[in-house]
């Protein structure tokens, strides 16, 4: 079977072909297609790593381009990790392709939906499976594409498509850098393949520096991907996209694509401590600053949101103390239980009516008993209970950082496992329990600050003409109205039963790397790998861990549950904290001002340079010719006269520079 | 030698075209100047077509004229892009002669001025002569000339004509005093008698060698569009008939980079490490300004000239990079790429701006209501000259960045990737205003023509192929000896 | 015998002359003329270097009886060009002709 892992991807593509060409015909059974798809990968996933667990990686290549003397190959390759990472993709992305057959039901454009979907794990997968660098930046630009196109799905709220766009154009940054590391290994391995590079780097046939500074330009692409700070500012925007989307594109697989990047090329990153240096510590601060925002947030989906960027510097923080098994294996279970907290936000918000501000939730445990159990498992996993998943994988990552990072680093680790507990059971009791607060009032909280926070990058439309005509016409909201607005119940068996496999597994998939077992994960990744032994925690580390946990679960508890501490408390205390928390640390504006302003301001520099150039060529005909002195003031731009000028004294300073910089009067 | 004894069926396709152009102009004339004339169109497209299988067949036997007329690789492979260009565009102009606003325009002239146009960049990229050359070059700008006027009660048109003539006159000019330089210090118009010449000559005489080279770059990146000889460029493209702004900003361009090659790496070749910076410099003002401005731009037409103005920058930079036949092959594929891309996006831009009668880019909105079709082409088009990966524009732009990179020219490398990223912001201008916004009210359903969906189809298929496969042409490349006629 | 870089002052000259007629000039007709001035300063140089630059031959006539064909050519399309002009906008002044702008 591992000869036929092509198969994987190609299941999803034919469902998306399909869905293209006659999915306006299926319509809502547009669904079954994408499921059966994606059943199929799942199953051919399964046999895949069965087989690979006995056996060999397989790689299967042919010759794609020949660039001078070397050879860029195309083709895929099952290896450990990657075999690891198709069953995390293809299950969950199965999962939300179940669960959106009841969410999206209602939105008139469900086939269109299904085939980005489909589009979107055909990418997804083909990057997982590619056999080098440059096959794999292919699919990481495609599944950028998918993520736009689905986060803009509803691209009548002008939120959504701002969100879209800033998705889509703030990891085109770390994109440019990852391109440039790209070809600077190959310029000086000739290659683009893993294998290739590894065995440079290990012979050391690059020099240190470049080895750096390729190691740090490809991490900024999974600082980009990976919403890693300071490119993390649009993960949470594209929160405008349906829930499905967020659960599998940013929570479970695209964003976690940041850090498979940086697990397939480890060899480089470890051969510089430079680099593994700065990966540590951005994680770290990721990890905190995203654990710190999540703390106020009153949005479900927001809190998730941080709370995915904070996991994700969690593994980026223990790749980075040279924790490979413990931040790859944190990615498969994240991967589960995040997925499982974005579903059951989903169901929330389906039950009511598509409000997502937590304010208006409460009581739901008895009305929505599935999505309760479910979603407190998802809690207990992320905060790091014994014995669900998040335990043993947090565990490793704490002690990656403990005995291979430093005192800060292990410290700033603990707090936000704290926060973690917090924020998620902040979330739980605020949603489950207590009483139902959302009653028939429409928008109560019309003038929450969070409303202003949207996409940066429209600041450059404000200032563009062009695009005003757009923003007027507001449309209508989507037509995601179900008619029944009567109090929240629990949802059908499309949307639970992909709740209750994701807890199963929330619950179980620590149980891989068991250390009474000898670690078994750790054992089938490491496997031909020369990346130095794991780091492994001593007990008082787990105690120490759990300890943290119970007592952020606690402090929850005792404010949002017990209300022994008032809810503002902190809020309270220190406004202004808790203000910068609510607005994200300026970070927003401080990019529109910084990054977006300045963009924009240079592309009118240079027009107006052209214009005013002009003007002032003008100006010096009209003085060199009566004839056009009297004219210029009031008409002065499309003359042909002074573009000619304009061209010739281009051209002299031009002339004037190369014959001053290379000498050529002598 | 003498140039009487020499193989003069290496000319065929040229002779070919020139008479079918001429039979062109005669059935104009025997059918009456006015009306629509949608079979000349198709009889121009024959031509064309015709003169491309010959051109192909010719090859066989690849040499030369008295090394004055050249036939070899480079030369087929860019007369090939010429055609296929040509024949596109007239199956542009053909659905955009045929509505009403169009009607003053002589049908019949303007298919046979623009078969000229072709015969004349024809002889442009198989010329090795600075004689042979010129004339090429005068035969395609004055045709250029002439099409862009070419709607003469249109005001817009009109000026745009009179700017390109009297500006492109003065290129020539300039042209022509450098050529007239070399020609004085070597005593032959001859590329390759020049080429041999030169290192010593530029030992001797630096200063003019480097004069002479300056104007013809002058003169030459008027043709091509790069800054700062690029300010022509978005008067005369946004008021010529738009299927001529499609034919000046990619036929006319790429002749105009085919010359480049020809006069730089074979007549200045031996001192190329002289001026390869001036050009890497060029190169780099014009990626910057031609995106930047292009992000300040409201008006289709203004913002494929300045994309367009960009893209020249992206293809010199191998120029200044590269030496050699890995070189032509970083240019000629981006050629193929640009030519499919660009065309591909003049044709929706010629159906939708003709339909609301309006260039604005507000005339795009909600064409995927309207079109869905040419909005999923158009989007491919827009993206593969952004460059992103599995388009032909992505893997042109990457082989070009590769080279830089080897070149070790590392600073020239980063503004072209910066800058296109900046590019993806005018790109998405138009994404947005097709998928995002609904169209004005009184826009029903576009229809589209057959000979639009021919041109949209096939841009649209080999964008998408050449960018899965890029072997299929990249091997072919390969195994070229790009001038080898001698 | 007058050496040839008097030949080629002259033309550098003219070249001058005609590139400033061409820049400066309102009226489009002396544009025009200019632009001949510009090719025609090209010819000078071309049949000083013929009859007695370092490498006399006659290419250099050669290439000038190109020129002076093609510059007739030009001039023919920029007149034809500048009569359309005319009779849309009713006026040969170069600085009138400035709709296509920014």
């Amino acid at each position: 079977m591992i000869q036929n892992a092509w198969l994987i991807p190609v299941f999803p593509l034919i469902a998306f072909l399909i869905l293209l060409f006659i999915g306006r015909f299926l319509k809502e059974k547009a669904s079954y297609v994408g499921i059966a798809a994606l059943a199929l990968s799942f199953i051919v996933s399964v046999l895949v790593l069965f087989e690979r667990i006995g056996g060999e990686t397989y790689t299967f290549v042919i010759e794609w381009i020949t660039f001078g003397e070397s050879t860029i190959t195309m083709g895929y390759e099952v290896t450990a990790l990657n075999a690891m990472m198709l069953i995390v993709v293809t299950l969950v992305s199965l999962v939300v392709h179940i669960f959106s057959r009841e969410y999206m039901h209602d939105d008139n454009r469900i086939h269109v939906f299904y085939s980005y979907l489909g589009l979107f794990s055909f990418s997804m997968l083909g990057l997982v499976l590619a056999p080098n660098v440059l096959q794999l930046f292919i699919f990481w630009e495609l599944v950028g594409l998918c993520s736009f196109l689905l986060v803009g799905f509803w691209y009548f709220k002008p939120e959504a498509a701002a969100a879209a766009k800033k998705a889509f154009l703030t990891t085109r940054i770390g994109d440019v850098g990852l391109l440039l590391g790209l070809v600077i290994l190959f310029n000086q391995t000739g290659s683009f393949d893993y294998g290739v590079i590894y065995a440079a780097v290990e012979n050391g046939l690059i020099n240190d520096t470049l080895i750096t500074a390729t190691a740090l330009l490809i991490f900024l692409g999974a600082v980009g991907k990976s919403a890693q700070f300071p490119l993390h500012v649009w993960l949470p925007d594209a929160m405008e996209g349906p829930t499905p989307v967020s659960a599998l594109i940013h929570a479970a697989t695209m964003v976690a694509a940041g850090v498979y990047l940086v697990g397939v090329m480890y060899p480089l990153f470890l051969a510089s401590s430079t680099a593994m240096t700065v990966v540590a510590y951005t994680g770290a601060i990721t990890a905190f600053f995203a654990a710190t925002m999540a703390l106020v947030m009153t949005d479900i989906k927001r809190v998730l949101a941080y709370s995915t960027i904070s996991q994700l510097g969690f593994m980026i923080l223990a790749l980075g103390t040279a924790g490979y098994v413990a931040g790859l294996f944190h990615l498969m279970t994240h991967a589960f239980f995040k997925a499982l907290l974005f579903l059951g936000a989903g169901s929330v918000i389906f039950a009511v009516h598509h409000r997502q501000d937590i304010r208006d939730m409460g009581g739901l445990w008895s009305k929505m008993k599935i999505t309760s159990v479910t979603f407190l498992i998802g809690a207990l996993a992320i905060a790091g209970v014994f014995p669900l998943a998040g335990f043993w994988s947090k565990e490793e990552i704490l002690a990656s950082a403990l005995l291979n990072g430093d005192g800060f680093l292990f410290a700033i680790a603990l707090i936000t496992a704290f926060m973690t507990a917090f924020y998620m059971f902040r979330l739980f009791f605020k949603t489950f329990t207590g009483e139902y607060r959302g009653g028939d009032h429409d928008d109560p909280h019309a003038d929450d600050p969070r409303v202003d926070a949207y996409g940066a990058a429209d600041v450059a439309e404000a200032d563009n003409p062009r695009d005003e005509s757009m923003d007027k016409e507001a449309h209508v909201p989507p037509a995601e109205d179900h008619g029944h607005h009567h109090s929240p119940e629990e949802n059908s068996g499309f949307m639970t039963l992909p709740l209750i496999v994701l807890a199963s597994l929330a619950v179980v998939a620590g149980l891989v790397n068991l250390p009474f077992m000898g670690y078994p994960l750790e054992g089938f990744l490491t496997e031909g790998l020369n990346l130095g032994s794991q780091p492994h925690g001593a007990l008082w580390l787990a105690i120490l861990s759990l300890a943290v946990a119970g007592s952020g679960i606690a402090l929850a508890w005792a404010m949002y549950y017990k209300g022994a501490i008032a809810e503002d408390f902190f809020a309270k205390k220190a406004p202004g904290v808790h203000n910068l928390l609510l607005n994200k640390y300026y970070l927003d504006e401080i990019y529109t001002a910084v990054f977006v302003r300045p963009t924009v301001a240079i592309g009118r520099f240079f027009w107006e340079m052209d214009k005013s150039i002009v003007d002032g060529m003008v100006n010096l005909i009209g003085r060199s010719t009566s004839s056009t002195g009297r004219s210029f003031g009031r008409r002065h731009n499309g003359q042909l006269q002074t573009y000619g000028l304009v061209s010739i004294l281009g051209g002299i300073v031009v002339i004037a520079l190369a014959f001053v910089l290379r000498g050529y009067f002598g | 030698m003498t140039a009487f004894d020499a193989n003069w069926s290496l000319m065929t396709p040229e002779i070919v075209l020139a008479a079918l152009a001429l039979l062109v102009f005669t059935i104009d004339f025997m059918t009456g100047i006015h009306g629509k004339k949608p079979f000349i169109g198709r009889l121009s497209v024959l031509s064309l077509l015709v003169t491309a299988v010959l051109v192909v067949v010719t090859n066989s036997t690849s040499g030369s004229i008295a090394e004055v007329f050249v036939v070899d690789p480079f030369a087929m492979v860019f007369k090939l892009i010429i055609l296929i260009g040509v024949a596109m565009v007239i199956l542009i102009s053909m659905n955009f002669l045929d509505r009403e606003r169009n009607a003053e325009v002589y049908q019949g002239e303007y298919y046979s001025i623009m078969l000229f146009a072709a015969l004349g960049a024809m002889i442009m990229v198989s010329s090795a002569d600075l004689i042979t050359l010129f004339i090429g070059l005068e035969i395609l700008s004055i045709s250029s000339y002439v099409l862009a006027g070419f709607k003469k009660y249109s005001r817009p048109s009109t000026e745009a004509a009179i700017k390109y003539v009297v500006l492109g006159g003065t290129a020539s000019a300039f042209i022509l005093y450098g050529m007239s330089f070399l020609y004085g210090l070597t005593g032959s118009t001859s590329l390759l008698e020049i080429g041999q010449a030169i290192p010593m000559l530029f030992e001797e005489y630096t200063f003019v060698v480097m004069m002479s080279f300056l104007f013809m770059l002058a003169g030459f990146g008027f043709k091509i569009s790069i800054v700062p000889f690029h300010m022509w460029a978005p008067d005369v493209y946004e008021g010529a008939p738009t299927p001529v702004t499609a034919f000046l900003s990619v036929v006319s361009k790429l002749a105009g980079f085919g010359i480049i090659l020809r006069v730089f790496f074979l007549g200045f070749g031996g001192v190329y490490q002289e001026w390869a910076f001036i050009i890497a410099v060029i190169a780099a003002i014009t990626m910057i300004a031609g995106n930047f401005i292009a992000l300040t731009q409201t008006n289709v037409k203004r913002l494929m000239a300045y994309s367009g103005i960009a893209q020249a920058g992206y293809l010199l930079v191998p120029v200044a990079t590269v030496v050699g036949d890995v070189g032509i092959n970083m240019i000629v594929f981006y050629s193929v790429a640009y030519l499919m891309m660009t065309l591909g996006a003049f044709a929706v831009i010629t159906l939708v701006t003709e339909d609301t009668g309006t260039s604005d880019l507000s005339s795009f909105a909600g064409l995927y209501q309207r079109a869905p079709y040419l909005a999923i082409a158009m989007t491919v088009f827009l993206v593969s000259l952004a460059g992103l990966p599995l388009t032909a524009g992505f893997i042109g732009k990457a082989y070009i960045f590769f080279g830089a990179v080897a070149g070790e020219m590392l600073w020239l490398a980063i503004i072209m990737i910066v800058t296109s990223v900046i590019s993806f912001f005018y790109y998405f201008g138009f994404i947005k205003q097709m998928f995002m916004t609904d169209p004005r009210p009184n826009d029903k359903e576009l229809a589209v023509p057959g000979s639009m969906q021919t041109v949209v189809t096939v841009s649209l298929a080999v964008t998408v192929i050449l960018g899965i496969l890029p072997g299929l042409v990249l091997d072919i490349f390969n195994t070229f000896n790009w001038m080898a006629f001698f | 015998m007058v050496p040839v870089t008097f030949f080629l002052a002259l033309a550098a000259i003219l070249f001058c002359i005609g590139l400033y007629g061409v820049l400066t000039r309102r009226h489009l007709v002396i544009v025009l003329v200019c632009i001949e001035l510009m090719l025609n300063s090209v010819n000078i140089n071309l049949v000083a270097f013929s009859a007695i630059g370092p490498f006399a031959n006659i290419t250099g006539q050669v290439f000038t009886l190109f020129v002076i064909t093609v510059a007739a050519a030009e001039a023919a399309v920029g007149l034809a060009i500048l009569i359309a002009l005319y009779r849309n906008r009713n006026s040969i002044d170069v600085i009138k002709h400035d709709l296509l702008r920014w």
